[in-house]
């Protein structure tokens, strides 16, 4: 059933993406009927998470609405890619797959990267592309090194697996110190298409990581641990800091996202304790997601300068971790579980660094917020700003959900 | 429960009659139909007067009390007892009178609402005080005396008027201007009160806390005492007599009271008589009656009577001399009640070794100060308007059209001074037989130091009346016209000194017999005799060029103390705390978000843009951290 | 209760819809509602809860906690901001003018007000630690925007100051929370049993901030002195003295942290509160001065949380008593500023008596009030003060410790009065009469007729037998 729900939907993305040469709306419509059919895939615990993703990616696929590209029509199907791959990994335990989706959401980036009104950005591309080629070999070389040899208790070659795996990762998703292009990219790259892989791309990359982490979890962890704990401060701690007096708004959403990206990172401390998973996972997919809406928000206000004020406020808030917007319970759950496993100063850390973030997403939000308006940024940031605000009723039901997700987390070696 | 009711409207019936002026002065200041309330206001003191008589003659002594907070033991108690319901008359009485006299003397301020509600807040708060039992509800009249008399202080508050200030203008002594605004008077007289009656809502509060009771009466204070040891008694006492002490303007905290007299006459007379200073010596006779020291003899307790014993007499030794160089009519009155609350205390201490009737006899005293010290003020405001000038001036000519006036200041001063066979003099000579009851307890000092203020006592009495009537000079304003009611107002007030002395002569009350007795005594005639001849050489000799007049006169330069010193410490430590203020915020609020400026600047010295070096930096830290891990493990 | 709960949040979104007076009206009376349900509530000692969510652990229950602690803050809170509702009118109306916005900006102003003041009722009725986080969040939200917005200076600055250290503080009180969390595995205040030392002094130290205490009191002085007036008059009142509000809620499931560290905490706020006083004398700006002044007096707070029982109830009516007094001395810095064209420097008035008497008699009542005389305060002072005898006993080593608590009593009323002095008496200044709004004094009297009539029974009787029921003292 699910192999030929995806099937069907691969065909119709394919179909689409053909007859969009003609019409791009086609494109469109194709690649949102494609993502609903992979959606009626998931079962029913994972229908939560499962909403959240196809929310952000129709929401990606909006703002593609915006831009005018080289390959207008096929921008969809691409981005589609990117959905299907996210939908993809929550059901996989297959070691091959979980690699295979890290793949998928990796590679269709470099076209995207790449694209622009005008002319494409080949420099911004190749910058980008090496980067994230390097991220991969390193990331899948981790994930074999820790999946082969956790059980030959080798721990020295453990070891080696795990810091290039999360090395890889960070250096994906753009962690310090192996975050240079975020901020460079981010700001040289068309505002549209860089919103797509600060948002939707970043989800994959985390959860293969730790499905791989979680199933290969031996004593030697516990001491490893702090390696991704000390990334994850050196992270928050840049990507904070260096927004701080960043002029250009693309160079201080890069950062934002650094400093988000060592948020995340910081609940890999939780894989030790397999009783507070549940936490970490909630806190770290929620992470995800405001931080997926935030981004789309504000790199579409400044493809279309300026959407009205409350949305890029509500958005800045729930970056900050206000309640009770979405930013507030995934930084509460982080919390939670870094507590939990005993990483209170990471904790306090972590709460530091929310305080320096302050000033610049208010900054954003004042530069990009412009009163009222109405045109399809501003249905843009409607929508994002609902993702946030779905948190109004506690998301206890997301953290409900997680637990059931969690109990099918692994990988089948 | 009509009783309760009764002291209800006793005690609200002041402030409510003075709302309607109070409201009408903040939305219509000076509108003519406002200017005809006041006669409300003073309607109701008239109340309040009809009630404590009604209590004094119709009332059974005892306690009656009105739930307030059952739980916590804190209610409305309200005692009447020998104390209380003269001293509510008194109040009452000396209150409407002068509430009488003010009708004229104010009637074309500028701030008629202000003065109005506070002065009769002011009388309120006053019977409040008398009649309490319970602490908590006569700490209610003692903040309310504290913030009317604030009020009715700083009246004048534009400081515009020279002849509301105090001191001379101009004149300096070291760095101090001595010259004093109303707005000045009344900060200093909230701030000085204000220091007193903290440690007193402690010392309350401690009570509280020892015994669980607020009730003066049910207090067990012999077991308090007992319980909290010699010097725990002390403590107690000393904190809770600070309010006291303060109020009435004891050492060192006399100078408020001087310069309380930027305030109306009015108010200084009404403050100087019944209320406010009265207070804290009524407070303390109050207490001495429950603690009963002559029985509880306590080691604690000696210490503290000793304590109020000299204070007492030594705040009457100040204040008497500097009333000698004073030349301000009003000042050289508030100096001259400072140590008559000198006397009350130290005639309510020695009871510690003579028993009840020394309260009694600081008690009668009190009364009689009461009258007299109005009476003077009175005439002292009449004065001050009829000559435009706060200093002494007056002679025969001037007295001549002041009949009156001069012939109340001739009563008044005599009746206080205690020239023999005046009103006063039977007190005193009461007041002569406690302090000699001392020298055989191995005190004498207290009896030398009693004769010498009286006698100075008499001797700036009769200054005041020489300067003012008889050889002052020839004022330079004139205005002797009207005063009808001023008039009315300080002879019914100084015909109350007559009413007291047939009290005492007829033996119409139960203690008059013993002021009589002791007023046979030869030693008190020899007092008496002392005080008429300091009294008479005065009146032909007012003024003296003595050196140490000057000293008097700059009240041997007590100002230091709240103008130079305190302020000094004071601005002082605020400039410390300043200080640390800018450098703490100059901390947190410049040099942390400098710092992360510079930090986020060289975070961002990275991003060269480059390619190459971007691979380098990655490459570098990939293989830093392999390199790390392989060697050392973790 | 529930419903009167509701009635500012339904209010606040409907106002934006009326014209500027009606909005008004709407808030205010929204607020005055609810301020005569808790007056209710506490007559009647209700002791109840009302749930409303459930969560699975660590979280638990959200319920509406009733009690008469909560009544008490409950009606405190709606009495200053319905009457801050009435005043905003005029002043804010003149503050856009002043800026060069419409009269429109009045809805976006309005709705923010609204949700701001109402944030703090339903703080005040949380019955679960998450649900108190959020609505002191949105409170933290709202006021920064109203500063961020229509505040005074450089009022994007002052607001990100206030922004950074109150969020601060209120995530090191969410983590403490957490903390209780983990032990307990529920937030729900009726199940909590343990607080360990770990959540105790993240709390504490989040809240000594938000408070606050000396050192991270820096903050509080620009906030409180560039937000737009009726802000300032719920910030320092209301918002700042909820942090005492949480840690007596917590002292009351547990009270271990601060039996453990009593002297120092004591010795510290004893110092934070005299150093405060100190401060008000060297301020030339009234805002300023009057947020030095809330330093001091949230030192009494302090204090009052190390004296036991009686230190407590002193805790509760102090909170009522420093609400009411500073929200009538902001609301007449206000008075100034609107008559005066901005006027905030003290060497520039004087006399002020003469052209604004009922602003005037009005900041009398907020000092009285300040200072304890006549006013509500009065009984929170002498609580703290037995308190003091309760706890450290009657000796002469406690001496020390005696004096300074009664000076910090003393510098409170010479301040007070050092003030007024300076601002409304002495020799006028050449300036004209200003014609007055009612809207800017009456709310004021009202304010400060209910803090004189606390004082007699029957409020102060259900009011403190109320609290004795939760609290305990009393015979």
């Amino acid at each position: 059933m699910t192999e030929s729900l995806l099937m069907a939907a691969i065909i119709i993305l394919t179909l689409g993406a053909i007859f969009s040469l003609k019409d791009h709306r086609i494109g469109f419509a194709a690649s949102v009927v494609s993502i609903l059919l992979a959606f009626a895939s998931l079962t029913s615990e994972t229908y939560f998470f499962g909403f959240f993703v196809i929310a952000i990616g129709v929401l990606n696929l909006i703002t593609l609405f915006i831009s005018e590209n080289q390959i207008k029509g096929i921008d969809y199907a691409i981005t589609a890619m990117l959905i299907f791959a996210t939908i993809l990994v929550i059901q996989t335990e297959n070691f091959a797959v979980l690699i295979g989706t890290f793949v998928l959401v990796s590679v269709p980036t470099y076209i995207l990267v790449m694209l622009s009104d005008r002319e494409a950005k080949l420099d911004v591309g190749i910058k980008y592309i090496t980067f994230m080629v390097f991220a991969t070999i390193i990331f899948i070389i981790g994930a074999f090194l820790v999946v082969y040899f956790y059980k030959e208790m080798n721990p020295s070659i453990y070891i080696i697996g795990y810091v290039l795996l999360v090395l890889g990762l960070g250096l994906e998703v753009g962690i310090a110190p192996l975050h240079e292009w975020v901020p460079d990219v981010f700001s040289a790259a068309d505002p549209i298409p860089i919103s797509i892989i600060a948002s939707i791309a970043k989800i994959v990359p985390f959860i293969v990581a730790f499905k791989i982490l979680i199933a290969t979890t031996n004593p030697v962890t516990y001491s490893i641990t702090m390696f991704a704990a000390f990334l994850a401060v050196l992270s928050m701690f840049t990507g904070n800091i260096g927004a701080l007096t960043s002029r250009e708004l693309g160079r201080v959403l890069g950062y934002s996202t650094v400093a988000n990206m060592g948020y995340i990172l910081a609940t890999f401390v939780a894989i030790v304790k397999p009783e507070f998973i549940y936490l970490a996972i909630s806190g770290a997919l929620l992470q995800l997601f405001a931080n997926s809406a935030g981004k789309i928000g504000f790199f579409t206000a400044i493809k279309k300068e300026g959407v009205s004020a409350p949305f890029t406020y509500t958005l800045a808030l729930s970056f900050i971790g206000i309640p009770p917007l979405m930013g507030f319970w995934s930084k509460l759950f982080i919390t939670l579980a870094l507590v939990y496993s005993g990483y209170v100063w990471l904790a306090v850390l972590l709460v530091i660094n929310s305080a320096i973030s302050v000033p610049y997403y208010i900054r954003l939000a004042r530069e990009l917020g412009k009163g009222w308006g109405y045109g399809i940024a501003n249905i843009v940031g409607l929508i994002a700003v609902l993702i946030t605000v779905i948190t109004f009723y506690p998301p206890d039901w997301f953290v409900q959900s997680v637990k059931f997700i969690i109990e099918t987390f692994g990988v089948a070696l | 429960m009509t009783e309760i009711l009764q002291f209800a409207i006793l005690f609200l019936t002041p402030v409510i009659s003075s709302l309607p002026i109070a409201l009408a002065w903040i939305y219509k200041p000076g509108e003519e139909w406002a200017r005809k309330l006041p006669y409300l206001s003073v309607f109701g003191l008239f109340v309040s007067l009809v009630i404590s008589l009604n209590i004094l003659f119709n009332f059974e002594e005892g306690f009656y009390s009105y739930p307030w907070i059952e739980d916590f033991n804190i209610n409305f108690v309200f005692v009447v007892d020998y104390l209380s319901k003269y001293m509510g008359v008194l109040t009452a009485l000396i209150a409407f009178l002068i509430g009488v006299y003010g009708l004229e003397y104010m009637k074309d301020d500028y701030r008629l609402g202000w003065y109005w509600f506070f002065f009769n807040t002011f009388t309120a708060s006053m019977l409040l005080v008398v009649y309490s039992d319970n602490l908590f509800t006569l700490l209610i009249g003692w903040e309310g005396l504290g913030i009317a008399s604030w009020g009715l202080i700083g009246h004048w508050f534009r400081d515009d008027d020279d002849i509301t200030f105090v001191g001379e203008k101009g004149r300096k002594v070291g760095p101090l201007e001595m010259s004093w605004s109303p707005s000045f008077g009344g900060w200093r007289a909230i701030s000085t009160i204000r220091f007193g009656d903290m440690p007193m809502l402690f010392a309350i509060a401690a009570i509280y806390a020892l015994t669980g009771s607020l009730d003066i009466h049910a207090i067990p204070w012999e077991d308090l005492f007992v319980k909290i040891g010699l010097v725990g008694t002390v403590i107690l006492l000393f904190l809770f007599l600070l309010g006291p002490f303060t109020k009435s303007a004891q050492l060192p905290f006399s100078e408020w009271l001087m310069t309380a007299m930027t305030g109306p006459t009015t108010v200084s007379a009404l403050l100087h008589s019944a209320t406010m200073v009265a207070a804290g010596t009524y407070l303390f006779m109050r207490l001495t009656w429950y603690i009963k020291p002559w029985e509880a003899h306590v080691p604690g307790l000696e210490a503290i009577y000793l304590l109020v014993l000299f204070l007492g007499l030594f705040s009457a030794l100040y204040g008497a001399s500097v009333a000698l160089g004073l030349r301000e009519r009003k000042v050289l009155l508030a100096a001259s009640t400072m140590s008559s609350l000198g006397l009350m205390f130290a005639s309510s201490a020695a009871s510690f070794w003579v028993g009840e009737i020394a309260v009694i006899v600081a008690f009668w005293y009190l009364i009689v100060h009461a009258f007299a010290k109005a009476s003077l003020f009175l005439v002292a405001g009449h004065l001050i308007h009829a000559t435009h000038d706060r200093f002494c001036s007056g002679n025969l000519v001037f007295s001549r059209k002041m009949k009156v006036a001069f012939a109340v200041t001739i009563v008044a001063t005599i009746s206080l001074a205690g020239i023999p066979p005046f009103t006063a003099y039977w007190v005193k000579s009461g007041m002569d037989g406690v302090m000699e009851h001392l020298m055989e307890e191995g005190l004498s000092l207290p009896f030398y130091l009693l004769v010498l203020v009286s006698v100075i006592y008499s001797a700036f009495l009769a200054k005041f009346l020489s300067l003012n009537f008889i050889k002052g000079e020839y004022p330079h304003h004139e205005h002797t016209e009207g005063g009808g009611l001023m008039k009315l107002a300080y002879s019914a007030m100084v015909s109350m000194l007559i009413v007291l002395l047939a009290i005492i002569l007829l033996q119409r009350e139960e203690h008059a017999a013993h002021f009589l007795e002791e007023g046979y005594l030869k030693m008190s005639l020899y007092v008496g005799l002392l005080v008429t001849a300091s009294y008479f050489i005065t009146l032909y000799k007012p003024t003296s060029k003595l050196k140490i007049g000057v000293i008097f006169t700059d009240r041997m330069y007590l100002p230091f103390l709240n103008d130079f010193i305190v302020p000094k410490i004071g601005w002082g430590i605020a400039a410390i705390v300043d200080a640390l203020n800018r450098a703490i915020d100059f901390f947190f609020h410049t040099a942390i978000p400098g710092f992360f400026d510079r930090l986020s600047i060289a975070i961002r010295s990275i991003q060269s843009g480059y390619l190459k070096s971007y691979v380098k930096i990655v490459a570098a830290s990939i293989m830093l951290f392999l390199v790390i891990f392989s060697l050392v493990g973790w | 209760m529930i419903v009167y709960l509701l009635l500012p949040i339904i209010a606040s979104l409907l106002a934006p819809f009326l014209k500027p007076k009606k909005a008004t009206h709407l808030i205010s009376l929204s607020f005055l509602i609810p301020f005569f349900a808790a007056c209710f509530e506490l007559f009647n000692f209700t002791t109840t809860e009302i749930p409303l969510l459930s969560f699975s652990p660590p979280i638990g229950e959200f319920y509406v906690l009733i009690d008469p602690i909560s009544s008490a803050f409950g009606l405190t809170v709606c009495m200053v901001s319905a009457m801050v509702g009435y005043y905003s009118f005029p002043y804010m109306l003149h503050r856009f003018e002043e800026m060069g916005l419409g009269e429109n900006e009045y809805r976006k102003y309005i709705v923010i007000y609204g949700l701001y003041a109402a944030s703090m009722l339903w703080l005040v009725y949380s019955g679960n630690f998450i649900m108190l986080y959020i609505f002191l969040e949105i409170s933290l939200i709202t006021s920064f925007l109203l500063i961020y917005m229509y505040g005074y200076g450089n009022r994007r600055w002052v607001g990100l100051l206030y922004f950074i250290w109150t969020n601060v503080a209120g995530v090191l009180t969410l983590i403490g929370f957490i903390v209780i969390a983990m032990d307990n595995s529920t937030l729900a205040i009726k199940g909590i049993s343990a607080i360990s030392m770990v959540a105790w002094l993240l709390i504490f130290v989040g809240m000594v901030i938000k408070l606050p205490g000396l050192g991270p009191h820096i903050w509080l002085p620009w906030a409180h002195a560039e937000a737009p007036t009726p802000v300032s008059a719920l910030l320092s009142p209301l918002t700042v003295g909820l942090a005492g509000y949480i840690l007596l809620r917590v002292y009351l499931i547990d009270p271990s942290f601060i039996q453990a560290y009593r002297n120092p905490i004591m010795i510290y706020a004893i110092i934070s509160s005299v150093y405060a006083g100190f401060a008000v004398f060297k301020q030339m700006d009234y805002k300023r001065l009057l947020a030095y002044s809330t330093v001091s007096q949230m030192g009494y707070i302090l204090i009052g949380l190390c004296l036991g029982t009686y230190g407590l109830i002193g805790v509760v009516i102090q909170y009522m008593s420093h609400a009411f007094g500073k929200s009538i001395l902001f609301m007449t810095a206000g008075g100034i500023i609107a008559s005066y064209h901005g006027l905030r420097d003290l060497r520039k008035m004087g006399g002020l008596h003469e052209q604004i008497p009922s602003i005037s008699n009005a900041a009398l009542l907020g000092f009285m009030n300040l200072g304890g005389i006549l006013a509500i305060g009065m009984f929170g002072e002498f609580f703290i003060l037995r308190g003091v005898v309760d706890v450290f006993g009657f000796e002469i080593s406690t001496v020390p410790l005696i004096v300074a608590v009664v000076f910090i009593f003393i510098l409170s009323g010479w301040y007070s009065f050092y003030t007024l002095k300076k601002i409304f008496y002495g020799t006028p200044k050449d300036l004209e009469r200003p014609k007055i709004s009612r809207y800017l004094d009456v709310p004021l009297y009202l304010i400060g007729i209910l803090s004189i009539i606390f004082i007699f029974p029957p409020l102060i009787t259900v009011l403190l037998n109320g609290l004795k029921a939760i609290i305990g003292g009393g015979t």
